[in-house]
Formats: structure tokens, sequence, C-alpha cells
């Protein structure tokens, strides 16, 4: 494996810079004897929900079963189909495909997000509800999936996974549908040391469903409700959580000001993810689209830059999606980025000289080829 | 006197070796899967004597990974006990299957002459479970399966080190699920899970399934979950392992302490019948008493934290009713679900405890005796 002198993470470095309130958190684990469904957990749930301007938050084990567990909560039956993005990471569709129903994709808009226009023409009465992914860090555009889904009695989760703290007009992303979902994967902004997920929302009912259905069904130590999953969100990294999610504000702010300086440095020669109006985006990916991609790609990787591709097979084409019959040709704004999406090195330690470098390369491959 | 149920912060009381472990791997950055997790899965393959091992999140998601990995379909019949942990049962429900219970013996394990009458040709697998550290009659369970070609799954998720004439709980079935949750034998800071077999292409579709059915970074194969082991679990367990003989050892120590101590009381509690060549590792130490309830009390209110695993059995939960169950189906089960008491013997009990223990017992009969 090659060795990149601006890789594309920076995990460990971030780590250790609160590695001793990260140990002390775990400490204060240790000391209490809970290690499951503990105290850190319920802070952390109501921070959680603070930050996201919304009423609740349960904490579960990971992105995954956060998604899973609440489409699991609408009582799909087989038959039915929940519509989501092709372009997202797999879990958008696995876990509507776990969940017992069938997963309908709808194109994209430029901005990398579900395409509102094209909704309308993929429900019917098969259809519970819509998953729109804010995808890199970008709301989707929430008033108007929000507005149909109301016309047509559809349930709303947001698949927030990559999107803590972005808003649209004001409102931050998590507080807009029935229920958000949002991951605590490594690579997220806010992250675990390990797997984690949250999920989001308004209603109280919900919310008690999920905190039986993430522990087995039960309601208390004897009795069982409702056949259930096991799906906690760990003691201990809601500790560490709670640690990096007082520090969230900040570095997301300085993420953003290093993706705006990218856009203004890689303009000229690439298209870039300009924020659209009333967007506050939290640039969980870098993403530009790039002509001539892939050599650009090796083009940097071998200039010691990592950049990589989020996602190259768009779910709709890959193996596991075989049996609903898709092509290539249902949705050409996924497939046009699909050939064009880059991801660059960004986190809140890459310096302006970094930076700088990325951009250097990207001007000379385009004005030497 | 008191006499705690849970003994983790004794266990843990030393730390700084986990967390150098720690600090070392919050130096990498490798939160996800990587080499702890494999470095861990090696570990635990070599010391329960099988090809491989495949860390979960959760002992819940290894039963439900053992599943699908022996083709349980919806719609099918999975043969479980009612006597255990809700988890045994709600596995086979996530699964898309329905559990279908048989009573268990006076030993608190599946009882084995009953399993046959509950074949159907809908049968997709019989899942026995290790209850408590326990192993049922594994040989016994295994030839009934095999004479109708069905899949065995072992719920061993409490039975890490315990053994049949030598051999692993773990290693019977052909895929097989352990728990890691802190109250198991061996124990992470959270929750924790790990899938064994012998079984090529079983190990191989869970490695898939079990990380979004990823085969690189870019191909997804099948549709499926995540469910993987965090490395800072896997390096807590690692170090857990390493000494799992010893710490087996001490419960095995304290319970034989507590069975002589219960010598004489036959007619008042009872542990069950242990037939050699079992190992038990005493997840739970469990006996049968009379007037359940009001001893339960009486401990407490001495210090003793004694507690009951489990008062409702799963058929007769909330949860169940769909699959129209009623009591008297099990008698067995329901018996003991009245009678059953879990008595602290873990491996940080003293013999001073274990004595007041019996003493308080023996207060308890001997007073109302009279």
């Amino acid at each position: 494996m090659p060795t990149y002198t601006i890789p594309y993470t920076a995990l460990a470095a971030e780590a250790s810079l609160e590695k001793k309130e990260l140990m002390r958190a775990v400490e204060t684990v240790l000391d209490s004897g809970r290690y499951v469904l503990g105290p850190e957990v319920k802070a952390f749930e109501q921070e959680f929900a603070d930050h996201c301007q919304t009423e609740f938050a349960i904490g579960v084990a990971s992105g995954t079963c956060a998604l899973h567990l609440v489409l699991r909560s609408l009582g799909l039956n087989e038959g039915e189909e929940v519509i989501t993005a092709p372009n997202s990471f797999i879990a958008s569709a696995s876990t509507i495909a776990l969940a017992g129903a069938k997963p309908v994709f709808v194109d994209i808009c430029k901005d990398g997000n579900l395409d509102p226009a094209k909704l309308e023409d993929a429900i019917n009465d098969r259809t519970r509800g819509i998953v729109p992914v804010h995808l890199t860090g970008r709301p989707a555009r929430m008033a108007d999936i929000l507005e149909i889904a109301g016309r047509h009695d559809l349930f709303v989760l947001e698949d927030a996974a990559q999107s803590l703290g972005a808003s649209l007009d004001g409102k931050r992303v998590g507080s807009w549908g029935n229920a958000a979902c949002f991951s605590l994967h490594p690579l997220k902004n806010l992250h675990a040391f390990g797997d984690g997920g949250m999920v989001t929302s308004r209603n109280p009912d919900l919310i008690a469903h999920l905190s039986k259905s993430r522990n087995h069904g039960l309601a208390d130590r004897e009795q069982c409700d409702f056949w259930g999953f096991n799906c906690r969100l760990d003691e201990m990294q809601a500790a560490m959580l709670r640690v990096q999610l007082r520090r969230l504000d900040d570095w997301t702010a300085t993420r953003r000001t290093l993706a705006l300086r990218y856009n203004d440095l890689l303009r000229p020669f690439v298209d870039v993810p300009d924020e659209g109006p009333g967007e506050h985006c939290v640039f969980q990916t870098y993403v530009i689209k790039a002509e001539r991609r892939d050599e650009l790609r090796i083009f940097l990787n071998e200039n010691g830059v990592e950049a990589l591709v989020h996602y190259a097979t768009p779910i709709h084409l890959q193996p596991a999606a075989a049996e609903l019959g898709y092509t290539a040709a249902d949705f050409p704004e996924t497939m046009d980025h699909v050939g064009k999406i880059l991801s660059l090195p960004l986190y809140p330690m890459l310096t302006h000289s970094q930076q700088d470098r990325v951009a250097e390369l990207i001007s000379s491959f385009y004005q030497n080829n | 006197m008191r006499v705690k149920y849970s003994y983790l912060d004794e266990q843990f009381a030393d730390v700084e070796a986990y967390f150098q472990d720690l600090r070392d791997l919050v130096s990498t950055g490798e939160f996800t899967l990587g080499p702890f997790v494999e470095a861990f899965e090696k570990k635990f393959a070599a010391y329960i004597g099988v090809k491989h091992a495949i860390g979960t999140n959760t002992g819940t998601g290894a039963l439900i990974l053992c599943l699908k990995a022996v083709g349980v379909k919806p719609g099918s019949e999975v043969i479980t006990v009612a006597n255990t942990f809700i988890a045994s049962a709600g596995a086979i429900v996530a699964a898309g299957a329905r559990p279908v219970f048989v009573d268990c013996d006076e030993r608190y394990q599946i009882d084995v002459t009953k399993i046959e009458a509950a074949i159907t040709s809908n049968t997709s697998a019989i899942m026995p479970v290790h209850w408590a550290g326990c192993s049922p009659k594994m040989g016994r369970v295994i030839e009934i399966a095999d004479r109708h070609g069905i899949p065995v799954v072992e719920d061993s998720c409490p039975a890490v080190g315990a053994r049949i004439n030598g051999r692993s709980a773990g290693t019977f079935g052909r895929v097989n699920a352990f728990s890691m949750h802190p109250l198991k034998p061996l124990n992470v800071w959270g929750d924790g899970g790990i899938v064994v077999t012998n079984d090529d292409q079983a190990a191989d579709f869970l490695r898939l399934y079990h990380n979004h059915g990823l085969v690189d970074r870019d191909h997804v194969e099948i549709w499926g979950v995540n469910e993987r082991l965090q490395p800072v679990q896997a390096i807590v367990a690692s170090r857990v392992l390493d000494t799992i003989e010893d710490l087996v050892e001490a419960r095995i120590r304290n319970a034989r302490r507590l069975d002589a101590g219960l010598k004489g009381l036959e007619s008042y509690i009872n542990p069950p019948y242990r037939p050699e060549g079992y190992r038990e590792v005493f997840q739970l130490y469990l006996a049968t008493a009379t007037r359940r309830d009001e001893l339960l009390s009486f401990l407490v209110s001495k210090g003793i934290e004694a507690k009951v695993h489990y008062p409702i059995p799963i058929h007769l939960q909330n949860a169940a009713r769909d699959l129209n169950y009623k009591r008297g189906d099990f008698p067995m089960c329901e018996l003991q679900a009245d009678e059953i008491i879990t008595l602290p013997a873990h491996q940080h009990i003293t013999e001073e405890q274990i004595d007041y223990t019996v003493s308080i017992i023996r207060e308890f009969y001997e007073l109302s005796a009279t």
C-alpha cells in the first residue's frame, strides 16, 4: 500500500489530540461498572437531540441498525415499497430489504441528493415511505419531499448518516422527517471509536418503541413486550462521543472553512460542491465532479494524495440488487455522478499548504494533459 | 456481609494493561474491523478448537447470523427451549422463522427426549442452549438432527469454556454462537459476540453478510447487515481470554463449595444433577428452592444479591402471544420458573462469602421449618 503525504483521513492524529479526555471517559464507565445502557448513553441521547434541534434521540449500535429499527417499526409487508436514492451507501437500501420491503430508487439532482421532481412517478399504492439521504453533508430538499409525502401519506425517514449539523433554511437535519437516522461510524464528523448510530424523532411513541426494540423488546428485566433486537449503543462509546460532541461545532466550522477554500481553489478546473440556497453543508465528504476522473485519481494517488470514490458502483447495479431488475439507463444523473465524483481529503487538521498542494496537482493535471 | 452479584469493578480493577492496548488502538485509527479484531478471532478459534471465528456486535447478532448461515428461511420453524434469555427466541423471529419450544430437563437443559416430537417438515434448525453455562446432551441432539437432516445451531452464548468430555461448546453444531456481554464468562466492556464454525462456506458467507455484503469497499455481493465486533471490545476480549481458564476454574471451585454447603438441605434447595464429563462454567449458579420468593427477599435483606433467571418463561411473554402457547405446555420449564434461584458464585466470591450465603440459607429454612 502506498503511503500518502496527504492521506484521506487523519483519525489517529485527531484522536491523539483528545486521548486524555477519551481515556478519562472510558475510566468513568469502568468505575461505574455500568457497561450497557447506563447514564452516559442517556446523557448523550439528550445532548444529541438538542444538537439536532429536536425532542428525542435514541442510541443504537450503528447507522445501519438505526435505519433497520425504524423501518421495522413501520411493520412493512412483503411487496410494499420504500423509496431511496441509488447513489448512497449500501445500507440505505439494504435496510429496506432487511425490514421486508422492496427498495425503489429515484434519480438524484445535480447536487447529488434525491430529486423531488422525480419522486411522484415512483409512488404507487404499495409505497409506504421515503428515505431521503443527506449525502456528503448536504441536506436533501426536505420541504419539497415532505410536501409530496404528506400528500400521499408516506413516512419520511431522513438518512442523515453523513450530515449531523447540516441545515436547510436554518432547520437542522434530523428535525424534518417523522424520524432521522445518524451514523457514528469512524469516518463520520462525530464518530465512535467503532460503530454507533442514533435515531431522532419528535414522536414519543416511536421513541418508546425503539427503546424496547433495540433491547430485545424488553419493557424491564423480566417482561418482553414484542420480539426485538440487540442494537444498543455502547455505554463506553457514548462516554467518548460526549467528549467529541463538545468539540463538534468548532470542528464543523473548520471543515466548512476548508471546504469553501477548496471550492475557490478548484473552481477553475472541476465542478465544486457549492452550497445551494438555504443550505448549510457540513462536508462529511468533500466531493468534486471531474472530467477524466479515473486518470485524475491515479495522478493524485501517485503524487501522494489519497483520493477516493464514494461510491463507484451505484446500489441499483450491485449484484445484491440484481433481482430488482434495474439497468444503468434508469438513472442518468446518478450515472453521470458515478463517472465523475471524486472525494478529496478534508478534515479539521488539514493545513492550507496541504490544500494548496492538492489544488496545484489538479491544476497541473488539467494544464499538462 | 455483602455478597454482590456483579463483579465487574473487581475484575477490571487494574486496567492499565487494557488502557495501553486502547492507546495503541487510538494511535492506529483502526476503528472498524482490522488487525485487532482479526487477531482476537484467530485466538478465540484456537481456544475453542474450530477453523473460523467471526466477531459480531452482540450475542444476539451472532445467533441471527448462525441461523442465516445454516439456511433458516422465513416461515420455517426453529426448535429451542423456553427457559432461556429472550434473545434465543428473538433471534429466531429476527431471522424470519417461528420459534418452536420444547421443555427442559431437570438440569435446566433441552429435554432431548422431547425434540423428535417437535420436528415437522418445516423445521429448518434445532438450536439447543447451553443454559447457564452448562451443556445439554449434545451427542443426542446431533444424533436426532442428523437422522432428520436438520442443521444444529448451538446457542452457546453463556458458555465460553464449557466442555463435554474435553470438547468445547460451540464445536458440535454446524454454526454456533457465543456472547461476550459483561455478565458472561468471557466478557467485554459493552456488547460483543462471536460466531464459530468449521464450515468454510458458512464462514465465507458470514464474513460478507456481517459487513453489509461488501466484497471490498466498492462491491456488494448480497444484502447484508452491520454486525461487526468493535475493535475496542476485541482488545478487551483478547486480554480476558488470556485468563479464561483461571477464571472458569475459580468459578468451578466456588460452585463446588456452594454445592457442598447445600448438602443436607435437599428437601428445601437443590442444585441440579451434575453428570461426569460435563464441565460447567457457571455463568449462572442455579438451584431450585421451595418458597423461592421468600428466600429471595430474605437473601437480599441479608446483603446477598440473589436473582431469578427468569421468572417468566418465553412462551408466556407478551411477545410470544402470536405463537399460541399456554401455561401448562412446558411443565418442567414452568415449575422451574417458579422455583429457580440464582446465587452469586462468580470468580471474585470468597470462601467466606459462600459460607455466609449457605448460613443465611440454612437460617431461612431452619427458622421456617419449626
